[in-house]
């Protein structure tokens, strides 16, 4: 089974990448207890963040920023990650999937979270990750992981790995039920729509 | 294989003098441009179709029609004419006036269009864009063909008994292109009527132009219009050339850095890295232009943006003096090399007229030179 992991940290080392290898972790070992393998590919997106931008500003995709939506596209499921920033994602998490093209994302199972400095946070999961992913017709994991600088201490670390596992359960489950996923071909259907149309006068 | 140019025809501030072009100056700009570009010895010179500022050419018809009376070889062509945006009758009308005046030195390539707010200017609606290119080509395409034309679609008024006037020249259409950046539809429209299929390549990495040549190309051979390799496929391309590469790479980075379409974006060495845009000498420009067949194959037709980005005339006509001198004859002898025989040609109307003679009575009425003149 292909994962994606996609993380937008801007740091390094980066507690955004950090809960990104710990539900890839968590979601591999429930997947391969269940028989399945796993085969993960990373998309960080800060080194990408120029590509990100001249995609924005003159339509121009680089071979990078190619490489990394065709890494999307093959996925069977994804795991994304990003800090919260002004009570939202980053902007530049935002901006990958403002570029990615269109469909994607259509019923591609994904399992949320996002790091930030304090718990008063949690809900930019559910008021800015959730719709967005809903919008582009994923499958979006019930359950989701936020996790605050005060997790990643020692006293409450233990709450962390115990959220996480759920969360991994849960995504484990509905990877296994969607199965391997049919890779749109967006240009295939698009011709498939055109011979409709060219029907119709010949 | 034909070269040639295309312009965009944008009014653009030169940013190294601040020097702002009127619109009259960029119109007979463009037409020195296409003049220079037949005494260069090009073969194609092509306009684009834009209805709003900072863009000038709103009628491409009329600016070709005074450029075919300046000159008497390159063929006149557009890229693009809005199939959507434009009534396919005046289509029609415009072209086959334009033939008969440039005694048959005219082809069209069709295009969508990508602004929004242009569709309503015309009472036409974006979401039908798609739709609206196939009907209005379905029926321009009989207009050109059918003598009296009973038509009813969905999104245009009905026609009965319709006559095109005047026909178009020896009753040979136009040759179209149809031209497309990122749209797969397009590809399967040139291939399912046998059309050329221009790939305006030159925001795009070669792995994209291969993708999208090769479909066209598939398709073409599906709808039976031959091997694949028989496909007319242009590709569009732009270059800044100096002697000294150095020279080319200084004096064209301020355009680059500052034109509307590229400008803020990734850098001069990046785009040039990852598109085909060329800036350096012309044995730069030779060497990168014949890799574009390493991915499309064998094709018939190169046009190159060269009027753009607030570049001042008298660059342009050096970089066209270059380009003929240069750079076109070498293209034109190693682009020839190893080219299989049944690969054709561009299809001009000298070729059509002679393909359509030999479907029916031959028969000659010595008109059918390579290169006619003005009649």
């Amino acid at each position: 089974m292909k994962l994606t992991i996609i993380t937008g940290g801007l740091r390094e080392p980066s507690s955004t990448r950090l809960l990104a290898d710990r539900l890839l972790t968590a979601v591999t070992s429930e997947l391969e207890e269940a028989g399945e393998t796993v085969e993960p590919s990373f998309v960080e997106l800060r080194p990408l963040g120029h590509p990100i931008m001249n995609a924005m500003l003159t339509g121009f995709t680089g071979e990078e920023l190619e490489t990394a939506f065709k890494t999307v596209a093959d996925a069977d499921g994804l795991i994304v990650v990003t800090p919260a920033f002004n009570a939202s994602f980053s902007g530049l998490f935002k901006s990958f999937f403002d570029v990615l093209p269109e469909r994607i994302l259509w019923d591609m199972p994904v399992l949320i979270g996002a790091t930030g400095g304090t718990e008063r946070h949690t809900l930019v999961l559910e008021h800015a990750l959730r719709p967005m992913f809903s919008y582009l017709h994923a499958i979006v994991s019930p359950r989701a992981v936020y996790a605050a600088t005060s997790d990643f201490g020692s006293q409450t670390g233990y709450a962390l790995a115990g959220r996480i596992d759920a969360a991994a359960a849960d995504f484990a489950r509905l990877l296994r039920g969607c199965g391997p996923r049919a890779r749109r071909d967006a240009a295939e259907e698009d011709v498939a729509a055109m011979q409709q149309l060219l029907g119709g006068i010949a | 294989m034909q070269f040639g140019i295309f312009t965009v025809g944008d009014v653009t501030t030169d940013p190294t003098t601040g020097h702002t072009p009127t619109e009259a100056e960029r119109i007979r700009a463009t037409v020195a441009i296409a003049r220079k570009a037949e005494e260069a010895g090009l073969d194609v010179f092509a306009t684009g179709e834009h209805h709003n500022p900072p863009f000038v050419p709103s009628s491409p018809t009329t600016l070709l029609a005074y450029i075919a009376a300046q000159t008497k070889r390159i063929i006149l062509s557009t890229s693009t004419t809005l199939i959507t945006t434009n009534d396919p009758v005046k289509i029609a009308e415009d072209f086959s006036v334009l033939q008969h005046l440039s005694g048959g030195r005219t082809d069209i390539m069709l295009g969508r269009g990508n602004t929004g707010p242009v569709y309503p200017w015309f009472g036409q609606d974006i979401r039908d864009a798609i739709p609206l290119t196939v009907e209005h080509y379905g029926l321009l395409r009989r207009l050109w063909r059918e003598e009296t034309v009973d038509w009813e679609g969905k999104l245009r008024t009905s026609l009965q008994g319709f006559t095109l006037a005047p026909r178009p020249l020896d009753d040979v259409p136009p040759f179209v292109w149809h031209a497309s950046i990122r749209t797969p539809e397009v590809a399967e429209l040139a291939a399912y009527f046998g059309d050329g299929f221009f790939a305006n390549h030159i925001f795009w990495p070669a792995s994209h132009t291969r993708s999208m040549v090769e479909l066209y190309r598939r398709r073409f051979a599906h709808y039976g219009h031959g091997t694949p390799e028989q496909a007319i496929v242009g590709l569009g391309g732009q270059v800044f050339m100096r002697r000294n590469s150095q020279d080319a790479v200084s004096e064209f980075r301020p355009y680059f850095d500052n034109a509307p379409v590229y400008g803020h974006g990734p850098s001069l060495e990046d785009f040039t890295a990852s598109t085909p845009l060329t800036v350096g000498s012309p044995a730069e420009v030779i060497e990168k232009t014949l890799s574009f067949r390493d991915y499309v194959g064998d094709y018939q037709r190169q046009l190159f943006l060269m009027d753009h980005a607030g570049l001042p005339l008298r660059t342009v006509l050096e970089q066209l003096e270059l380009l003929g001198e240069e750079v076109v004859p070498v293209l034109r002898k190693e682009f020839a090399v190893g080219r299989p025989a049944d690969v054709p040609a561009a299809p001009t109307h000298a070729s059509l007229l002679r393909a359509r003679r030999s479907d029916s009575t031959p028969q000659s009425t010595g008109n059918d030179q390579e290169n006619p003149e003005p009649r």
